[in-house]
């Protein structure tokens, strides 16, 4: 701080990250993947006449801190615009947060993990079942966070998670299942005992028969129709349409060139109708188990529960210190940085759509002639975040209140307010399930945030499905 | 220290046993900016060690950025606890032996010798050419990878890149534009700026179309961004072996119009050139479609062993933190053709619609190539071989065969599309494209408008 105060900086803060990662894949009964990552190093942003700079050093020691505020601050200097920058003000952060836990993922031996996936992988083999995978992960980071404002704080954060696969093909068609989720599994913030309880040898047989079922199921048809959507696709419907067109910095466009901006204006806020009355959905930093979950975020702003939608309205954003002075509410609070290498952005933490009442059966009997969409396959979204068109791995239909037969090329489209407007209902506090996902990207040089949600099933009414060139 | 003695060292640290170190350094700036002001300045310094350790066919690997003699011990013992914990694999085909890559271009003293001041002055031309607020970022960076091996392999690295991003916007309006290359005199930000500016003008006041099958003109950074989507899947080896990519039982086979012709290749010095893989194997150009013909796949020495039949790697070993995609194009590079300009292909196809930049790509069918995504910054239609109306941004769902099934034209000159969007460890990669006039582009829907 004192070398970033002394080259000019009116602001300043520092972040050191010690990492180490593991990830154990296992692929056609072989290890394919068994990586051990470690990195630390220190970064550290500063506020030189309201412009922002961002420099880090891998040397944790004063040299290294020194060096990184003195470049922080001489490309602020430089930084070409009109900068003019306020902060919401804040109570210095000063505490610790570490994740609890039963069992340090990365004290299980790299041979219990191996023979976790290989076993999962053998329950997956079915006939037609070309390709098996599992793997798991586990991670710990240590992290202390200062800044020219008095804050400290500390955390030790802990997650895991682990995921199976079964691609199937034959005559031309190539299918796929995951489990719990698509593209890597599920993780969360917690011990070993996450993964396990998970239960992806339990699973596989599931999992791999549906692979091979697939291959003999009709196409999902081109048809507006209702559809039931699991909670494992929610979770990334609330992730898309949601969280990124509610990030306040992308709403008043600085995320333009890459990631794209919003729909959303921040006028709109207590106005816009986002969706049906349904619709709640919540910014939680403090979920147990929750990716996003911590003491405090990148700015040393505590942790809180905040409403995004409240019944179908407008009623939040996810803000960082300058986005909120801006609109002239909140305090920030969604700012994350992916390493110590990255300067914070405004990314989500946990944001869940909250629940609604009956189960998944009711919300299926309440459907005449539908569709029920499980577990994403494809995702894309404009830059505005408006139109969206999505593809599960499996569908099926549902003829007067029933499941019926298996359709597979599932894919479902529509425009976010429209869509969420015709949302009718949510499943119950039972049927609401935490998924966490680490690849969520945005930023340049780009930053992977990892986030989850909690979703039930939800249905929706008069969806575009299915279609296919 | 140099990287390869850095390599060096860390073998040393693997006292006796098989290993392999890979060395990878980045010494990066960018000047990102959003409403015409650096918004986002951010200066990264790294250097990281892998370490694979081989005991009895048992592979373990290990990184970290910790490179003092307790550090290289610590990495060391890690990457020897994972090979004790592993079970052998029948696949791995060892440690690559020593080999001499081809010498390549890829580093400019000008770039190297860039530094946050320069960046931010060269952020300051792209807006001061700028009439509407500019959003994008001006880059460069130097990158070292180095990979020593105690079978005798010893390879470096030095590469520069430097790179332009330009979006002018404003609410209602956008144009986009990029430059990339390794040397500084290629990347003018001011001129794409300037470019980004020109398009924005024409996109006032867009558009809905009516969602259907058009033939298309698709701009470089359009048509370089669907044909990596597409290549992900249907060039690397593993989908081929695993059969769900789209070159499966197509190889030998005319599936494209005879005007495509598609390679890798990561020696031609317009690109970002690589002399070698994360396996230390030399790269190799790779003729994967000539005159629509599908001829090849992308190997790296594990897939080269498990397909069997004398199959070589072509010098396409991923890091290793990606090996479960297997090899990967990193150095596509699209044949020209005979028109002087993507306006010269409008007039070919006479009737259809104009693509600058697509966003947010995702593929809905390996096996089949059907790719969706999303049109911005500068999506027109085009009447009478000119472009006409602006068009809101485009819903796209593709059959990627059928789109260059029928390619009535593409422009002469390739240019290099930036590839990266410097997530992890930097190591630039871009796509040698031009603009193609395709008759099939299938629209599914529309979105939001352009501008902010």
């Amino acid at each position: 701080m004192a070398a970033a105060l002394g080259a000019g900086a009116s602001y300043a803060d520092a972040r050191v990250v010690v990492r180490r990662s593991q990830v154990v894949g296992t692929r056609n009964g072989r290890v394919e993947r068994l990586d051990d990552q470690e990195t630390e190093g220190i970064g550290v942003r500063v506020l030189v006449g309201g412009a922002w700079g961002f420099a880090c050093d891998r040397r944790l020691d004063n040299e290294g801190a020194e060096a990184a505020a003195r470049k922080a601050a001489a490309f602020a200097k430089a930084a070409p615009g009109g900068h003019s920058r306020e902060l919401a003000a804040l109570e210095p952060a000063r505490g610790e947060f570490n994740t609890p836990f039963e069992r340090d993922p990365l004290s299980v031996s790299v041979a219990e993990k191996v023979d976790l996936c290989l076993r999962a992988e053998e329950a997956l083999a079915r006939e037609d079942v070309k390709v098996t995978s599992a793997s798991v992960r586990a991670q710990r980071e240590h992290k202390v966070f200062v800044s020219s404002d008095g804050a400290t704080a500390e955390h030790q954060l802990v997650e895991c998670g682990g995921g199976i696969d079964a691609m199937a093909a034959r005559d031309g068609i190539a299918q796929i299942r995951s489990y719990p989720s698509a593209h890597g599994g599920s993780s969360s913030q917690a011990g070993w005992e996450y993964v396990e309880s998970l239960g992806l040898e339990r699973e596989a047989p599931r999992v791999g028969e549906q692979a091979a079922q697939l291959l003999r199921a009709e196409p999902c048809p081109s048809v507006v129709t209702t559809v039931v959507i699991d909670d494992e696709q929610m979770a990334l419907q609330v992730h898309e349409s949601v969280g990124h067109p509610t990030e306040l910095d992308r709403v008043y466009g600085t995320e333009a060139a890459y990631a794209g901006t919003s729909f959303v204006k921040p006028g709109d806020l207590g106005s816009l109708r986002y969706g049906s009355e349904h619709m709640n959905i919540t910014a939680d930093s403090t979920t147990p188990g929750g990716l996003g979950t911590f003491g405090f975020d990148d700015e040393g702003v505590p942790a809180g529960r905040e409403p995004i939608v409240r019944e179908g309205i407008l009623s939040g954003f996810l803000t960082s210190r300058e986005t909120a002075a801006r609109i002239g509410s909140g305090s920030g609070g969604s700012m994350r940085a992916d390493s110590w290498s990255r300067m914070p952005l405004v990314r989500m933490t946990n944001l869940h759509l909250e629940p609604g009442e009956g189960s998944l059966d009711e919300l299926i009997a309440g459907v005449d002639d539908g569709v029920f969409l499980q577990t994403n396959k494809s995702w894309s979204i404009d830059d505005k975040r408006l139109n969206f068109q999505f593809g599960t791995q499996i569908a099926w239909e549902i003829k007067d209140g029933k499941l019926g037969r298996m359709l597979r090329d599932a894919t479902y489209t529509g425009q976010t307010p429209v869509f969420w407007g015709s949302l009718d209902a949510v499943g119950g506090r039972d049927q609401w399930q935490l998924h966490g996902l680490t690849n969520c990207g945005k930023g340049q040089p780009g930053q992977h945030a990892h986030v989850s949600h909690g979703a039930s099933p939800a249905r929706f009414r008069n969806v575009q499905v299915g279609f296919k060139p | 220290m140099s990287a390869l003695e850095l390599a060096g060292k860390a073998l040393q640290a693997a006292e006796g046993d098989e290993a392999l170190a890979l060395v990878q350094s980045e010494r990066s700036g960018m000047a990102r900016f959003a409403g015409s002001e650096v918004h986002q300045p951010t200066l990264i310094e790294n250097e990281t060690v892998e370490l694979q350790v081989v005991r009895e066919g048992r592979l373990g690997i290990a990184s970290g950025n910790r490179t003092d003699d307790d550090g290289l011990r610590a990495l060391a013992a890690r990457a020897v606890e994972a090979a004790e914990n592993a079970p052998p694999d029948p696949d791995f085909a060892g440690l690559a032996p020593p080999a001499e890559p081809a010498r390549v271009e890829g580093y400019d003293s000008d770039a190297a010798a860039l530094g946050a001041e320069d960046q931010a002055r060269l952020a300051a031309t792209a807006i001061d050419a700028s009439k509407l607020d500019l959003y994008g970022f001006v880059t460069s960076g130097v990158t070292g990878i180095a990979i020593a091996s105690t079978t005798g392999l010893a390879v470096e690295q030095t590469m520069t890149d430097v790179a332009a991003l330009a979006l002018a916007a404003v609410d209602g309006a956008s144009g986009y534009a990029e430059r990339t290359g390794w040397r500084l005199e290629d990347v003018d930000p001011a001129a794409a700026a300037v470019e980004a500016n020109e398009k924005a003008a024409l996109t006032r006041g867009a558009v809905e179309l009516e969602p259907g099958s058009y033939p298309a003109v698709l701009e470089a950074p359009a048509f370089a961004e669907l044909l990596a989507y597409f290549s992900y899947d249907a060039f690397g080896a593993l989908g081929l072996i695993e059969e769900r990519s789209y070159a499966f039982d197509k190889l030998g086979q005319p599936v494209f119009d005879e005007r495509f012709s598609l390679a890798d290749d990561a020696l031609d010095p317009r690109g970002l050139p690589k002399a070698f893989d994360f396996e230390g194997v030399p790269r190799q150009r790779v003729e994967l479609v000539q005159e629509g013909v599908l001829r090849g796949v992308l190997w790296d020495r594990t897939s080269a062993k498990r397909a069997g039949g004398g199959q070589q790697t072509t010098g396409h070993a991923p890091p290793s933190s990606l090996r479960h995609w297997g090899p990967l194009p990193i150095a596509l590079s699209v044949a020209g053709g005979e028109a002087d300009s993507p306006e010269q292909l409008a007039e070919l196809i006479g009737d259809g619609i104009y693509v600058t930049r697509l966003h947010y790509l995702s593929i809905v069918d390996p096996r089949e190539g059907i790719v969706t995504g999303m049109t911005r910054d500068g999506t027109f239609r085009i009447r009478g071989g000119k472009i006409a109306e602006p068009l809101v941004n485009l819903r796209f769902t593709v059959s990627v065969p059928q789109l260059l099934a029928e390619l009535p034209g593409l422009t002469r000159e390739p240019v290099l599309i930036n590839q990266n969007a410097y997530y992890d460890e930097r190591y630039p990669t871009g796509l040698l494209s031009p603009a193609v006039a395709t008759a099939r582009f299938d629209v599914t829907g529309v979105g939001s408008g352009p501008g902010t």
